[in-house]
């Protein structure tokens, strides 16, 4: 006789295991969402992914003119200000848009979701692998604007993917508790793009963190964008970072995630009936 | 030996429903819930989609569900399928499951076939590994082999739908799940999904098979389920419970006409009422078994006197199509009728209608041939079986090509004969 699994489907109340055995067994699913998106963004891929690098060129020669030229802000020693802001504006484009992405694909997927069963976290997650993706092509950028600038990366720079790893799962930490508030309460969508607006400007994507006054630099640390966006720099540049606001966004992350994934499988029982 | 396959232990599922519930909630609205210290939610309507229902069900079983619209089935296989937790109650699932709540869920229009077919597979639980194994035979089902790198957007709606169906006829598991998906797709599809359907009942997989089409349930599923209101009403073998459900929704009998409006002429003589009854005339009949004759009785009521006036009966399908009609001038019988009230039967004789279900077509006529001075179509609701007698002596396959629902609407009787060495030749040859 071969040997079958017994499922058992009952009731559940409160907190509930994070099952994470079972969305591994899902990893093709997981990946192929991610692949879909992909290939439905970039089918047209010169439009694709002229959207991907065409909107960072376009913001970064923005903010050079206001910022740089007009208001005279300065980028850290030795990076000239276009590439500093571009490297900020790449990863808070990653981690905004996949706040953004995971945190509104539930409501994307709910005909799925009413429909067919898997893990629901693949669904957020695989949102966040085709960020990654984007991330990359928008990163390619830096490569000839560091060749014309002649600034070269330090050693350091192997370390640039882990610090997107975590920048990713910050990201996707906040996407779950969005994805799960966002079943219960609709006005949450609306409030999100406008919290990432002001946070962008309390991350120093467009200034350097010692530009800001030392007895309110803390405000600016406590935002987990910042370390990243920091550890990113120091990694492609090479220029100091606050390893305070490093150690903390790694923190945070963690904490975003794990509680968000919590939360997230608390409220997937109401996906299906409330979307 | 049986094992269970499928053990259903006192569910209930209960859902809040929006009468009473704002549109949506908004963290805005809650927040100042908390602040103003309202209770959550304090009024919310209740119902019970489904109320303590037990059901065991066998390995290798084909379990039909039926019932009205509501009546807990889609629930009960939303709850079977994970997509939605029970309330209380407890189901244990013995061995890999698969559902097909729908044809083609998560296809994406800007894909191609070949990538629909890998993101689809994949949606419904097959491994890439299975998807990759079957592919060829996937493609060679829904006969899109042209189209293979075309986006489905451009996909015909017939060819969307094989494509659909054919990677969900490739699913595997122990335990298949579908819901009435099969009423898609041409007729020549149709009949493949069936059989292919067939195919995965008898492969000893547990399949539970909800749908209207009462013909295919009897096809088959050998027990059936009847569900009621959230709770399990009848529950046996298929054709006892069939009977019991045409029975209970009565309304087919008897058709009660006189408050009925969609009607055309003027109307000198109305139609007021239809009954339908065994051959004798002594008993109403809830159903139609395949081939057997019966009587329709027309209730009218004149307002007038008519001298010459015809009546008619038809059956026709669902989508309105004309299957046949009698009138009775054309047979040499035409009345004179009074002011009041009165009724004719009609009799028809082993009518060939293949299984499905009909309506009636009635009219009378005050100029036969020429106008109706009341028409009514689309009236009532009958149910053709597939019957004790045909399934008793009629061949397997001619039994489920019946019950299928792709053999047009009539039965003929025919016969083959062998191959004669005879060769074609026609004057042109000459």
């Amino acid at each position: 006789m071969t040997v079958t699994r017994t499922l058992v489907i009952q009731p559940t109340r409160g907190w509930r295991s994070l099952n994470l055995g079972e969305v591994w067994e899902y990893r093709d699913l997981l990946l192929i969402f991610a692949w879909r998106d992909l290939k439905v963004r970039y089918r047209q891929t010169l439009l694709g992914a002229a959207w991907v690098m065409g909107q960072p060129i376009v913001s970064m020669l923005i903010f050079t003119l206001l910022f740089n030229r007009i208001a005279r802000l300065e980028s850290k020693p030795g990076v000239p200000y276009p590439l500093f802001v571009l490297s900020g504006v790449i990863l808070w484009n990653f981690i905004s848009g996949a706040i953004q992405r995971s945190g509104n694909s539930l409501l994307g997927a709910s005909h799925l979701i009413s429909k067919v069963y898997f893990p629901r976290l693949v669904i957020p997650l695989s949102n966040g692998v085709t960020d990654a993706v984007d991330l990359v092509l928008a990163a390619i950028l830096l490569i000839p604007l560091m060749l014309w600038y002649g600034v070269m990366p330090p050693l350091a720079i192997l370390m640039a993917p882990f610090v997107v790893l975590f920048a990713g799962v910050f990201a996707i930490g906040a996407g779950f508790w969005i994805a799960a508030l966002n079943v219960e309460y609709r006005d949450v969508r609306i409030l999100i793009p406008w919290v990432l607006q002001i946070a962008m400007y309390i991350a120093p994507v467009v200034y350097p963190l010692t530009a800001v006054p030392a007895r309110w630099r803390w405000a600016a640390i406590l935002n987990p964008a910042t370390g990243f966006i920091e550890a990113f720099r120091a990694t492609l540049f090479g220029t100091p970072c606050d390893w305070v606001a490093v150690a903390w966004s790694l923190f945070a992350a963690l904490a975003l995630f794990v509680s968000g994934a919590y939360f997230f499988r608390r409220m997937e029982r109401l996906f299906a009936d409330e979307l | 030996m049986t094992t269970v396959s499928i053990q259903i232990e006192r569910v209930s599922k209960r859902y809040r429903i929006g009468a009473l519930r704002r549109d949506y909630t908004t963290l805005r609205d809650r927040l100042a819930d908390l602040v103003k210290r309202r209770p959550r939610d304090p009024e919310h309507a209740e119902v019970w989609a489904l109320r303590d229902v037990d059901l065991e069900l066998p390995q290798g079983e084909a379990l039909g569900l039926i019932g009205h619209n509501g009546a807990g089935k889609s629930t009960l296989l939303k709850i079977l399928s994970r997509i939605t937790e029970p309330t209380s109650g407890r189901v244990l699932l013995h061995g890999r499951v698969a559902s097909l709540l729908e044809v083609g869920t998560g296809f994406h229009p800007e894909l191609t076939g070949r990538e629909n077919i890998f993101l689809n597979g994949a949606i419904l639980g097959m491994s890439r590994e299975e998807i990759r194994r079957n592919f060829d035979a996937i493609v060679a089902f829904a006969e899109i082999e042209k189209f293979l790198d075309t986006p489905v957007k451009r996909f015909s709606s017939g060819m969307y739908v094989r494509l659909a169906f054919a990677v969900a006829a490739h699913l595997t598991p122990e335990i298949l799940l579908v819901d009435e998906v099969l009423a898609v797709g041409d007729i020549d599809f149709q009949r493949r999904c069936l059989g292919r359907m067939n195919e995965v009942a008898r492969s000893g997989r547990t399949v539970i098979f909800v749908s209207h089409n009462l013909s295919s349930i009897e096809a088959l599923c050998r027990q059936t389920v009847l569900m009621s209101r959230g709770q399990v009403a009848l529950q046996g073998p298929t054709r006892e419970v069939l009977a019991g459900y045409l029975s209970r929704r009565g309304a087919s009998a008897v058709v009660d006409l006189r408050a009925f409006t969609d009607r055309q002429g003027e109307g000198r003589a109305r139609i007021i009422g239809l009954e339908i009854l065994d051959e004798t005339g002594t008993r109403s009949l809830d159903a139609l078994p395949f081939g057997r004759s019966f009587r329709a009785r027309i209730y009218f009521s004149a307002n007038e006197r008519l001298s010459g006036a015809a009546f008619g009966f038809g059956l026709v399908s669902n989508a309105g199509e004309r299957i046949f009609i009698t009138e009775s001038w054309e047979l040499g019988r035409t009345y004179d009728l009074e002011p009041g009230e009165g009724s004719v039967d009609c009799f028809v004789e082993a009518p060939n209608v293949v299984p499905g279900t009909y309506r009636f077509e009635l009219w009378i006529s005050d100029l036969p041939g020429v106008r109706a001075t009341d028409y009514l179509t689309l009236i009532g609701e009958i149910e053709v079986t597939v019957g004790e007698e045909t399934l008793a002596s009629g061949p397997a396959a001619m039994v489920t090509s019946l019950a299928s629902g792709v053999r047009g609407f009539v039965w003929v009787h025919s016969s083959w004969g062998g191959i004669e060495p005879r060769r074609y030749t026609s004057a042109a040859d000459t």
